[in-house]
């Protein structure tokens, strides 16, 4: 079909709505990121300072540098974490099977599950009074019987991956299910009737044909985790002290509590800068075969 | 009787074994934490300080919730308005949208399409600034009419590209002999396009939908007190007076339940557009 003047005006309100509710604000905060605005002094837009809000957060600002190193923690450990239990329940989930295949629609309930009360109800769970798995884990491990969880930096983050994993983990486990999917069994099972071990099936003939799609979940992952917001909210604001304040919890604090505009707005960019990056090797992994 | 067992047997006997017991692993990962708040929901708040398995269930803590000072009704209210405000306008215009994407070859096509999808990695917290200032000016901070426009820029995009995996999938065949037939266009996608595609259209819509209600960041910044939603009234169930974690498991309850109600409705052909590589 070739009219192309109908399909820019099929695509009209849907570009005017983008627009309006994506470009608009991103070029907004990119002019805020340039000036000096501290909203708890003034309504009004301050004085444009050129790039000072950058030079300020990359000379220095122990809070900034401090979230990086956060923010790449968490992103590593929990990447790592996700991917790895999302491959194992893929290899578990993969044949078929009543249970399977119930478990298999389960899949869906963490992932429609708000992170805001995944948060809360980790909290909740490992509140060092009455939260069960607190207890039961201090059950099983008497040396973890006394922790307070939260009130402790890398327990806190721990935590955190934790309820970030069993929101992420399922949904990536469906995505690994679909490329497993596309595996062809007959190589597998003629080398289970040569005798070769699971791991080295899995590790010769399944996982170099879902490469691919590991390498779109890795990426995926990446992106989520670097725009977590929620659980940190709702678990650890951020705490104790700062040991859980990630780049995007940052800019939040900085914006929202203490109301730097234009500061907010260049930690930020720094952050949307680095997510256009990741989003450039997305586009070249998922639309390889063109779009 | 079994047969006498090789030892190739064995292992792939132990294998299946060891294999269902991590199958209800997941399983039990899965429901354990969500059937453990359920049963909170339930509980008296002494026996919320308990872990015991046996109480007496009520349903107190729901009818506190919806009381005041809560009013968890209201902001069930404004969540079920700013969602469903959401998908009734973004859905025609990504149908419309999508169908441009798939089935026309236009200059900018790419460039476009790549960057709706870009405009998913854009970080929130870099979107909200602008607009908080922005409806600040207007008078539109604490109304749900703002929080449709922010969600529309999350909602939008992801719904042009899921629907247009599935219009692709879709056959050309029938609408071209329409054309033939001198059907317009706008009839082509009314009476075709939508019908054919029209479970995954509702998958999008449906998945919008979850992303509408379950959205935190921008109702934390925007929503006061006539707009709250949801998610936001959780949040703050964390009193001055410490975490009231039997309220706040009675309105996670209200919060999840519908969601994986509904997800269930579109549970196979989501998991079909997730195999398909049409969404990731």
């Amino acid at each position: 079909m070739k009219n192309n003047r109908l399909a820019y005006l099929l695509m009209l309100p849907a570009l005017l709505v983008i627009a309006v509710t994506t470009v608009f604000p991103l070029l907004y905060s990119l002019v805020l990121s340039f000036r000096s605005w501290k909203l708890a002094y003034s309504s009004a837009p301050g004085p444009f300072v050129g790039l000072d809000n950058y030079a300020e957060l990359l000379a220095g600002d122990s809070e900034f540098v401090a979230s990086i190193a956060t923010t790449l923690s968490f992103v590593a450990i929990d990447v790592l974490a996700t991917c790895l239990i999302a491959l194992g329940c893929a290899l578990l989930l993969r044949r078929a099977g009543r249970v399977t295949s119930v478990a298999r629609a389960l899949l869906m309930l963490p992932f429609v599950m708000s992170p805001a009360l995944i948060g809360i109800s980790l909290r909740f769970f490992l509140n060092p009074e009455y939260g069960v798995i607190a207890a039961s884990l201090g059950k099983l491990f008497p040396g973890l019987a006394s922790l307070i969880w939260l009130a402790h930096p890398a327990w806190a983050m721990v935590a955190l991956v934790i309820s970030d994993v069993w929101h992420w983990a399922p949904y990536m486990t469906l995505i690994l299910l679909g490329g497993l999917a596309s595996v062809p069994k007959e190589t597998e099972e003629a080398a289970a009737v040569d005798g070769a071990s699971p791991l080295r099936i899995f590790v010769d003939i399944t996982l170099p044909q879902l490469k691919p799609v590991v390498a779109v979940v890795i990426l995926l992952k990446t992106v989520f985790a670097l725009k977590a917001f929620d659980a940190v909210f709702a678990l650890t604001d951020g705490g104790p002290g700062n040991a859980t304040t990630t780049l995007a919890y940052l800019v939040y604090q900085i914006g929202f509590k203490y109301y730097d505009m234009g500061y907010a707005a260049a930690a930020g960019y720094v952050l949307t800068a680095v997510m256009l990056v990741l989003a450039g090797f997305y586009m070249r992994l998922a639309f390889k075969k063109g779009i | 009787m079994s047969k006498p067992c090789n030892p190739g047997v064995m292992t792939s006997r132990l294998a299946r074994i060891g294999g269902l017991i991590g199958v209800y692993a997941i399983i039990g990962c899965i429901l354990l934490p969500i059937l453990w708040i359920m049963l909170t929901s339930l509980k008296t708040p002494r026996d919320v300080y308990t872990l015991q398995l046996w109480f007496s269930p009520t349903w107190d803590n729901f009818r506190t919730v919806f009381a005041a000072p809560w009013h968890l009704g209201d902001k069930l209210a404004n969540s079920l308005w700013v969602a469903l405000g959401t998908v009734l306008v973004a859905i025609p215009l990504a149908v419309v949208a999508a169908y441009a994407f798939s089935r026309f070859r236009f200059p900018g096509r790419q460039a476009l399409f790549v960057g709706i999808v870009a405009s998913q990695f854009i970080p929130a917290a870099i979107v909200v600034l602008p607009y908080f200032l922005m409806f600040k000016q207007l008078g539109l901070l604490d109304t749900r009419s703002a929080l449709v426009i922010v969600n529309l820029s999350i909602v939008l995009p992801y719904s042009i590209w899921m629907i247009k995996g599935f219009i692709d999938a879709v056959p050309v065949d029938i609408e071209e002999s329409a054309m033939i037939d001198g059907a317009s266009l706008g009839r082509i996608i009314a009476t075709i396009v939508v019908p054919t595609a029209l479970p995954g259209i509702i998958t999008s819509a449906v998945f919008s939908f979850t992303l509408t209600w379950n959205e935190f960041i921008f109702a934390l910044i925007t929503s006061k007190q006539n707009a709250v939603t949801l998610p936001i009234a959780l949040v703050a169930l964390r009193t001055e007076r410490g975490d009231l974690w039997e309220l706040m498991a009675a309105a996670g309850m209200i919060i999840a339940l519908p969601m994986f109600l509904l997800s269930m409705t579109v549970q196979k052909q989501f998991i079909k557009s997730l195999t398909q590589g049409s969404v990731r």
